[in-house]
């Protein structure tokens, strides 16, 4: 994987149903978006709409651009 | 990074795999299907294959998104591409599925404004950053990718974006999981279900397959050690006779899924009567169509498309290989005619296509070496 949300020559995360682990660095609160890091530090805008509210230091699995899950507060 | 690095611990997946060893019987072939092409992915990223026993054959099913759009609605892309003042984005494997006249890609270097995005919200920033173009998303993916797409429709509907639409391509999971628990030539013993698929949908609309045909469901996440665990709670409940939805995934996926995501799907989507799948055919309300609420914002409505069905062509076996028939070494143009590099077959198109997997990992082998 090149990066959170790329499509790499040997992985597509789109394509492959995947998710990346991604931690909140700052929110939009107003347009519902989250700047958010992976574990190479690539930062990506994500929307948060699915899972708000989120704060900064959560843990979130993004995949498209979009946070489906919290991973802290999973089950 | 928390929640990754645990799940890649080798003495422990080392572990897992003897727990595995001891729960086989001899005598038994077990043939488990791994949904979602992440898991092929990582199984053949991480050489889970090699960890296994002989006996447990993992077959790789449809779970490619890229991987079973057929070459019909690539010409649709393309056709739609080509329109003056259209900016084409999709995602990046899409770019290079072959189509009945080329790909994206060679559309592109024919002039096309064609794009690679990394998100439908991508999509919607290049449409407000050119508000003299039309802006067209190819939205594909299953249910883990189409609430991504309904946010950015709710959006792009909200900050009132009007030239931006969708050509709506996104599939549903269940649907062909029936058609292939139907299929006379394919014997599964158990299936791996897809984990991010499941983060949305939830663990009940998979109930029906212990329910209806009495076979094993284990919801697993994509690190080494998930699909490991997930291998051996199949073949615990195999070996005590039992089969159920289990959820090896469970600091992800809760029972109920995304209930917010499910909701927003709704309000922006609604069943195709049927859909195309490629080497499956057409499916049931198996695909999904932008609803009348917003039918103004349809690729497929605001442009012309030819909308024609295309044959596969006839030396590929993608339909077989997503079935799980055949292996993809087992494809008469497999590493010879159809590589990565010049693809026949969707299959080898996406690097989670089981074909890619096979052979950007090495998988040449007609048999397979097991220590």
């Amino acid at each position: 994987m090149t990066g959170a949300g790329t499509c790499g020559s040997q992985h597509c995360v789109t394509c492959g149903d995947d998710g990346v682990p991604m931690q909140v660095v700052r929110i939009d609160e107003v347009r519902g978006l989250a700047l958010c890091a992976d574990e190479n530090g690539t930062k990506e805008t994500v929307e948060t709409a699915l899972v708000e509210p989120v704060a900064p230091g959560d843990v979130l699995l993004v995949h498209a651009g979009t946070a489906l899950a919290r991973l802290e507060h999973a089950a | 990074m928390k929640f990754v690095d645990e799940f890649r611990d080798a003495d422990i997946g080392r572990a897992v795999a003897m727990e595995i060893l001891s729960m086989v019987e001899p005598g038994r072939h077990y043939k488990l299907m791994e949904v979602c092409g992440g898991h092929t992915h990582s199984i053949y990223k991480y050489g889970i294959d090699d960890l296994l026993p002989a006996n447990v054959e993992l077959v790789h099913g449809p779970g490619c998104p890229v991987c079973v759009i057929p070459m019909g609605r690539v010409d649709d892309g393309i056709a739609i591409a080509h329109n003056d003042g259209v900016i084409f984005t999709c995602f990046g494997d899409m770019m290079r599925i072959p189509g009945s006249n080329g790909s994206l890609l060679d559309a592109k270097a024919a002039g096309a404004d064609v794009r690679m995005v990394y998100s439908p919200l991508d999509a919607l920033r290049i449409a407000k950053q050119n508000p003299d173009r039309e802006v067209v998303f190819f939205a594909i993916g299953f249910e883990t990718t189409a609430p991504s797409t309904a946010l950015t429709l709710k959006r792009a509907r909200a900050e009132n974006v009007t030239n931006f639409s969708v050509m709506c391509s996104h599939v549903t999971i269940v649907p062909p999981l029936r058609a292939l628990l139907e299929s006379p030539d394919l014997r599964l013993d158990g299936f791996i279900g897809p984990g991010h698929v499941s983060t949305v949908v939830g663990g009940r609309p998979f109930q029906f397959i212990p329910a209806d045909y009495g076979k094993p469901v284990v919801i697993a996440g994509f690190e080494p050690l998930d699909i490991l665990q997930a291998i051996a709670m199949i073949l615990r409940q195999l070996s005590d006779g039992r089969c159920e939805v289990e959820n090896q995934y469970k600091r992800v996926v809760p029972y109920e899924g995304n209930l917010r995501a499910l909701e927003v799907m709704a309000e922006v989507f609604e069943l195709r009567p049927h859909f195309e799948w490629r080497g499956l055919g057409f499916i049931s309300h198996s695909g999904l169509k932008l609803s009348d609420a917003y039918a103004d914002l349809d690729a497929e409505i605001r442009f012309s498309v030819p909308g024609v069905r295309v044959a596969d062509p006839k030396a590929c076996q993608c339909g077989e290989v997503l079935k799980g028939v055949i292996k993809p070494w087992e494809c008469k143009v497999f590493g010879t005619a159809c590589t990565p590099e010049r693809p026949i077959g969707t299959c080898m198109v996406s690097s989670e296509g089981a074909c890619a997997a096979y052979y950007n990992f090495g998988r040449f082998a007609r048999e397979r070496e097991v220590v």
